[in-house]
C-alpha cells in the first residue's frame, strides 16, 4: 500500500472514532444536566476541555453556546463539523481502497451531518449510529488487509486517547464541583459516554466509587472500551504490518505504570500516570507517522 | 393523445419520426416514461439521485472560485442505438484511429506525411501540443494514443459524423459505467425489454491494454493511474479506474526515480517498481525537468525512463499532437495515405484559417459557421456563429485576423434531439456520443459510449463542466 494512502487511512479512522466519541460525550452530559441541579460551577465548558481546545472558545459560557462550539464550528479544530470535514477530506482519496458499502456510509454519515440541525440529541445518535455502522461494515466485511489494518491501528489510538482525556477530565473537576452526593451520578455518565454503564454493572453490582471505575476503565480485558482493550488490541494489529519493531516496543510499555497497587484511588498518582499515557501515545503516533507515512 | 413539445422538425429526433410518432424499436422506451404520471416521474428522479448519491458519482466544478462536487447529470431516458448500425461505426472508429496512430509516429520518425503537406507540417512544427523531446521514441506497438474518446454527433439525416478526436486524456468512462449501474437498478423493467449489449467489461479490456503497453513481458507488472489529485474536475473517474482494476492510484508525490531512471512508488513496506502509468496528467505538467519546470503534478525526469524504456507511459507523451482542430482535417487524407482505404466514417468539412482561401471563406461566413480554438477543450472559447450577437462576431473576426492558425470553423450541424425529462416534461435536447477506443495488441471499442446531452433548450453546448447532462447509451439488438 502506498505510504501516501496509509496516512489517510489511519487519519479517516481517527476521525470518525473522534466524531462518534465527541457525540456520545455531548450526549451523555446533556443528559446529565438535567439531573445535576444546574449552577455556574456545573458548566458544560470542562466538555471543551476534554478535547482539547478550551483557549479557542471566546464566547459566553452558555450551554448552547459550548455545544455549538463542539458540534459545528468550522474553526474548532475539535469540533464535530471540523472533524467530519477532515474524514471527508481523507476519504476523497480512499474511494479505491475502502468496501464499496463503507465508502457509501460514510458518504451517508456526512450528508445526513450536513442536513440535520445538529441541536438535539437525536441528531446526535444518527452521527453515533452511522460512524458505529461504517464500523460495522468495515469489521464485518472486510478483507483482512493492510487496510483494515491501518483503520484498526488509527481506531484504537484515537480511542484510548479519549478514554485518558475523560478520566482525566473527571479526576480534575471531582472537587471543585459539584458535591459527595452527585458523584456517584457523574461516574455513572462517565461510563455512559464511553458506552460502558451495563457492561459495569454485570461486572460490579455494589456502589460505583472511583477505585472501581477506573480499574474497569483502565484495566478491563473484556470491554472493548477500556484503555487496556485498546492497547491489546494495537498490539495485536501490529503482527500483521511490515517491519515494526520500534512501535511494538513503544505499545508494551503504554500500559506499565497503571499496574501499581492503589493507583486508582491515589488522584496525585492516576493523574501523573495519564499524563505519561498520553505522552506514549504522542510517541507512537509520531513513530507510526515516521515508519509508514513518511515521504 | 397529443404530447407536447416533443417534436422539432429542423432536427433529426432518434426517437420520433416525422409524424411525430416514435420509431418502432423506440416505442417501448417511449411509453415508459409518456405513460407515467408527474408524480411517478419524480419518484423515478428521486430513487435516481439517491443512487448517484450514495454511489459517491460526483464530479468538481468551480463555482464562484469555490470547489463543489456536483452529483453526476443523468437523464432517465436512454439514448438508443441498433445494434447493426454501431457494428458499422465500430469498423469506421477502429480504422481512424489505426491511422492517427500510425500519423502520429509519422510525426516523431520520418516525417513522411508531413512532407506531403508543407502547410499541415509548419502548423505541426509550431503548435504546442508538437513535442520535439518525444522525436524518436518507439512506444509498444508503436501505439501512441492507447486511450481515446472520439466525439461522435448525428446531423439532421440521422447519420454519425466525428465531430472531434480526444487523444490526451479523454474522460467519461466512468460515468459512461456509472450510468448503467444506475439505470439498471431505476429502470429495471423497462432494462428488461430491450436486448441490451453490456459494458461493463470496459475496465479488464482497459487492464489488458495497459498491460500490452508494457515493456516487460512477464505478468506480474505493476500498473498503476497517475491522477492530478483530488481537486481535479476527473478525480472521481481515476479512482474508480483504479479501484475497477485493483491498482494503484498515485499522485506525483507518490513516485521518485532511483538513481538508474526507473520509477518507484513509496508504500508501507518500502519502495515498489512501477512498469506501467496511465496518466491523467497532461503532456505539459508531466515532468518538471522537461517541460513546465514548476509543475507539481509531475515526476523530474520521468520522460527520460519512458525513453529509455523503464517505463511505459499511457497515452506516450507527445500524442497530444494530434488532437489538434487542425490535424483533424487531414485524418481522412491520412487514412488514404497510410492503410490505402477510403474512410468510413463521415467527418465534418473543416476550414482552416491557416489557408489564405479557408480563412477568406470563415470570414465572410462566419455568421453561418461554428468557430472554434485550435487547442482548447471543454467547449471553452467556441462560438457559434448562427447565434452569436453582431458585436460578438467583431470581436471574433478580430481574433481571428490576428492569429489566423488558431482557429479552424465548420458548418453549423444540427445536432440530433432525443426525448429528455426536464422536470416532468419530456422535452428534445441536443445530444452526443463518446466512445471509448483501447489500442493495444488488439482494438477494443465501447459498446455505445457516454451520451452527453445539452439541458438547456435550444443548446447544442453538452459538457458538464457547462451545464451538460448524460444518458445511458443502450446498443440494443
Amino acid at each position: 500500500m502506498l505510504s501516501s494512502i496509509a496516512e489517510k487511512i489511519y487519519w479517516l479512522s481517527r476521525y470518525i472514532e473522534r466524531i462518534e466519541n465527541t457525540s456520545r460525550l455531548i450526549n451523555v452530559n446533556s443528559d446529565l444536566l438535567l439531573d445535576i441541579p444546574h449552577d455556574e460551577s456545573n458548566d458544560l465548558k470542562h466538555l471543551i476541555k476534554i478535547t482539547g481546545h478550551i483557549k479557542d472558545f471566546k464566547n459566553e459560557n452558555t450551554k448552547e453556546n459550548v455545544f455549538s462550539f463542539l458540534i459545528e464550528d468550522e474553526n474548532n479544530p475539535s469540533s464535530i463539523k471540523y472533524s467530519i470535514e477532515m474524514a471527508k477530506m481523507n476519504s476523497r482519496y480512499l474511494l479505491t481502497m475502502l468496501p464499496k458499502s463503507a465508502w457509501e456510509q460514510f458518504n451517508n454519515l456526512y450528508t445526513d451531518f450536513n442536513n440535520n440541525d445538529k441541536k438535539n440529541s437525536e441528531d446526535l445518535y444518527q452521527i453515533i449510529r452511522n460512524s458505529q455502522r461504517f464500523f460495522a461494515i468495515i469489521s464485518d466485511g472486510m478483507q483482512r488487509n493492510d487496510v483494515f489494518n491501518f483503520i484498526k491501528l488509527g481506531r484504537f489510538i484515537e480511542r484510548a486517547d479519549m478514554l485518558s482525556r475523560i478520566i482525566e477530565d473527571q479526576i480534575l473537576r471531582k472537587e471543585t464541583h459539584v458535591n459527595k452526593y452527585y458523584q456517584n451520578l457523574q461516574w455513572s455518565s462517565v461510563l455512559k459516554s464511553i458506552n460502558g454503564y451495563e457492561s459495569f454493572k454485570t461486572l460490579n453490582k455494589q456502589n460505583l466509587n472511583q477505585e472501581i471505575v477506573l480499574n474497569f476503565m483502565i484495566m478491563e480485558n473484556l470491554f472493548p472500551r477500556s484503555i487496556k482493550y485498546c492497547v491489546d488490541k494495537l498490539g495485536e494489529v501490529q503482527k500483521y504490518l511490515p517491519k515494526s519493531v520500534e512501535i511494538k516496543k513503544l505499545t508494551k510499555i503504554l500500559l506499565d505504570g497503571f499496574s501499581k497497587s492503589n493507583i486508582f484511588k491515589n488522584d496525585n498518582k492516576i493523574l501523573k500516570q495519564i499524563d505519561n499515557f498520553q505522552l506514549g501515545l504522542i510517541t507512537l503516533d509520531k513513530e507510526i507517522s515516521q515508519r509508514f507515512f513518511s515521504y | 393523445m397529443k404530447n407536447q413539445n416533443t417534436q422539432n422538425n429542423n432536427f433529426y429526433d432518434e426517437y420520433l419520426s416525422d409524424k411525430n410518432k416514435p420509431r418502432r424499436l423506440f416505442s417501448s422506451a417511449f411509453n415508459y416514461f409518456f405513460k407515467h404520471s408527474p408524480s411517478k416521474k419524480k419518484l423515478l428522479a428521486k430513487v435516481r439521485d439517491s443512487f448517484i448519491k450514495t454511489m459517491g458519482v460526483t464530479f468538481r466544478v468551480y463555482d464562484n472560485n469555490e470547489l463543489i462536487d456536483r452529483e453526476w447529470p443523468l437523464d432517465l431516458i436512454p439514448r438508443i442505438l441498433k445494434e447493426k448500425e454501431w457494428i458499422e461505426v465500430k469498423i469506421g472508429l477502429e480504422q481512424r484511429i489505426k491511422a492517427i496512430n500510425l500519423f502520429i509516429h509519422d510525426v516523431y520518425h520520418k516525417q513522411k506525411f508531413l512532407n506531403q503537406n508543407p502547410i499541415l507540417k509548419s502548423l505541426i512544427l509550431e503548435s504546442p501540443n508538437y513535442l520535439k523531446e518525444c522525436s524518436g521514441v518507439v512506444p509498444k506497438n508503436k501505439i501512441w494514443a492507447n486511450i481515446s474518446g472520439t466525439d461522435l454527433i448525428k446531423d439532421h439525416r440521422g447519420k454519425f459524423y466525428v465531430l472531434e478526436d480526444n487523444l490526451r486524456v479523454p474522460s467519461g468512462v466512468a460515468y459512461m459505467l456509472e450510468n448503467r449501474n444506475v439505470m439498471k437498478k431505476v429502470v429495471t423493467d423497462l432494462f428488461n425489454k430491450y436486448k441490451v449489449l453490456p459494458i461493463d467489461d470496459y475496465t479488464s479490456q482497459l487492464y489488458t491494454c495497459l498491460s500490452n503497453a508494457s515493456y516487460k513481458n512477464d505478468y506480474k507488472k505493476n500498473i498503476v493511474i497517475l491522477s492530478p489529485g483530488v481537486f481535479n474536475s476527473a478525480y472521481f473517474e481515476h479512482a474508480y479506474l483504479a479501484q475497477q482494476m485493483g491498482i494503484e492510484l498515485v499522485e506525483s508525490a507518490d513516485l521518485f526515480l532511483s538513481k538508474d531512471n526507473f520509477v518507484y512508488m513509496k508504500t508501507i513496506n518500502g519502495k515498489k517498481k512501477v512498469d506501467v502509468i496511465y496518466r491523467r496528467v497532461n503532456d505539459n505538467y508531466l515532468d518538471p525537468k522537461v517541460w513546465v519546470k514548476d509543475s507539481i503534478l509531475g515526476v523530474p525526469g520521468i520522460v527520460n525512463s519512458w525513453k529509455e524504456k523503464k517505463v511505459a507511459i499511457v497515452n506516450a507523451p507527445g500524442s497530444g499532437v494530434a488532437d489538434d482542430k487542425a490535424v483533424y482535417a487531414f485524418v481522412p487524407r491520412m487514412i488514404e495515405y497510410y492503410l490505402g482505404e477510403k474512410p468510413k466514417l463521415k467527418q465534418v468539412k473543416t476550414y482552416l484559417c491557416a489557408f489564405e482561401k479557408d480563412m477568406k471563406y470563415v470570414l465572410e461566413n462566419i455568421h453561418k459557421l461554428v468557430l472554434k480554438p485550435v487547442n482548447e477543450s471543454g467547449g471553452y472559447g467556441i462560438l457559434i456563429g448562427p447565434q452569436a450577437t453582431k458585436k460578438e462576431l467583431k470581436e471574433y473576426k478580430s481574433k481571428i485576423i490576428s492569429n489566423p492558425r488558431n482557429f479552424v470553423a465548420q458548418p453549423l450541424i444540427k445536432l440530433s434531439t432525443t426525448p429528455t425529462l426536464i422536470n416532468t416534461s419530456i422535452q428534445p435536447r441536443h445530444i452526443d456520443l463518446r466512445p471509448f477506443i483501447l489500442s493495444g495488441n488488439k482494438t477494443f471499442i465501447t459498446n455505445g459510449g457516454l451520451t452527453r446531452v445539452a439541458l438547456k433548450k435550444g443548446s447544442t453546448i453538452v459538457n458538464s463542466s457547462q451545464g451538460g447532462g448524460s444518458k445511458d447509451t443502450w446498443v440494443v439488438s
